[in-house]
């Protein structure tokens, strides 16, 4: 009963809390979270280098591995030189077995969707090969 | 004694902590909605802001800052920046293209960019959905 007493007298003194303006910044805040957390999208890169069909060969004699991707029957074919993968374990394992030092290069036919250039290189980039490039093909420019 | 009413003021300064990341975050801004190939990346020692971003659609449309552009354009946006970097700070172009569309299209960008000196790119990619 004194208990009782006593707070209702503690409330007496601080007055009642204003819930509105309290909802009021609560409300900001949520909106506030729930926006910021819509635009932090994960996101990460494949770095690799760029370079052109007879370019010459820069800054290395040695020459690359070459991935060539061509679409067959709707699926993505993976080609290293006499060898044809469909997937990426698959692609990672053919990899891993070559030497690294001349690094990569990346060749895709024109209907190639741009998921199987992201998923050769990123194979490269798993089997251990930091040298990784990009052989963009000038066909009907 | 006067008293101070907290409240207003706290909402107030709410209001104007929210404008002002709202803003600087609109700055940064220059991707849009695109369906990016999904692939795990790689880890960057120290993420840095890339100089150029360049989407591409699955039509085949090219975006720089969320407008469609020719590749003449994105070309000559390419060469001026080029123009300006530095070792300190170097010119990386950040294409994110949609997962389905076509390399041709991602060729002819970077055969453009590489015409005018870009020797590196990096391929935006999502983790989710890893296959």
């Amino acid at each position: 009963m004194a208990r009782t007493r006593n707070r209702r007298r503690r409330r007496g003194q601080l007055g009642a809390l204003p819930l509105t303006s309290m909802i009021d910044v609560v409300f900001l805040l949520l909106v506030f979270f729930l926006v910021t957390a819509n635009f932090a999208q994960k996101e990460s890169k494949l770095p690799a280098a760029l370079q052109t069909e007879g370019g010459g060969v820069r800054s290395s004699d040695l020459q690359p591995q070459i991935i060539q991707i061509s679409v067959v029957n709707g699926q993505s074919i993976y080609t290293i030189g006499q060898v044809q993968c469909s997937d990426r374990a698959s692609l990672e394992s053919v990899l891993q077995q070559l030497p690294r030092d001349a690094g990569v290069a990346i060749k895709a036919d024109p209907d190639v969707p741009v998921q199987s250039i992201a998923t050769a290189l990123q194979a490269a980039r798993n089997a251990g090969f930091s040298r990784r490039s990009y052989v963009p093909s000038d066909s009907g420019e | 004694m006067l008293s101070v009413d907290l409240t207003p003021m706290i909402d107030v300064v709410f209001q104007l902590i929210i404008f002002f990341m709202f803003t600087s975050q609109f700055g940064e801004i220059r991707r849009s909605e695109i369906d990016l190939p999904r692939e795990q990346g790689e880890e960057e020692p120290i993420p840095q802001q890339p100089a150029m971003i360049i989407d591409l659609t699955a039509d085949g449309q090219y975006l720089f800052e969320s407008k469609p552009m020719s590749l003449l354009e994105i070309e000559r946006i390419a060469a001026s920046g080029l123009a300006s970097a530095s070792d300190a700070s170097p010119f990386d172009v950040l294409v994110r293209p949609d997962r389905n569309a076509p390399a041709v299209h991602l060729d002819r960008l970077l055969l453009r960019l590489s015409n005018v000196g870009v020797q590196r790119w990096k391929l935006a990619t999502v983790e989710q959905g890893e296959q």
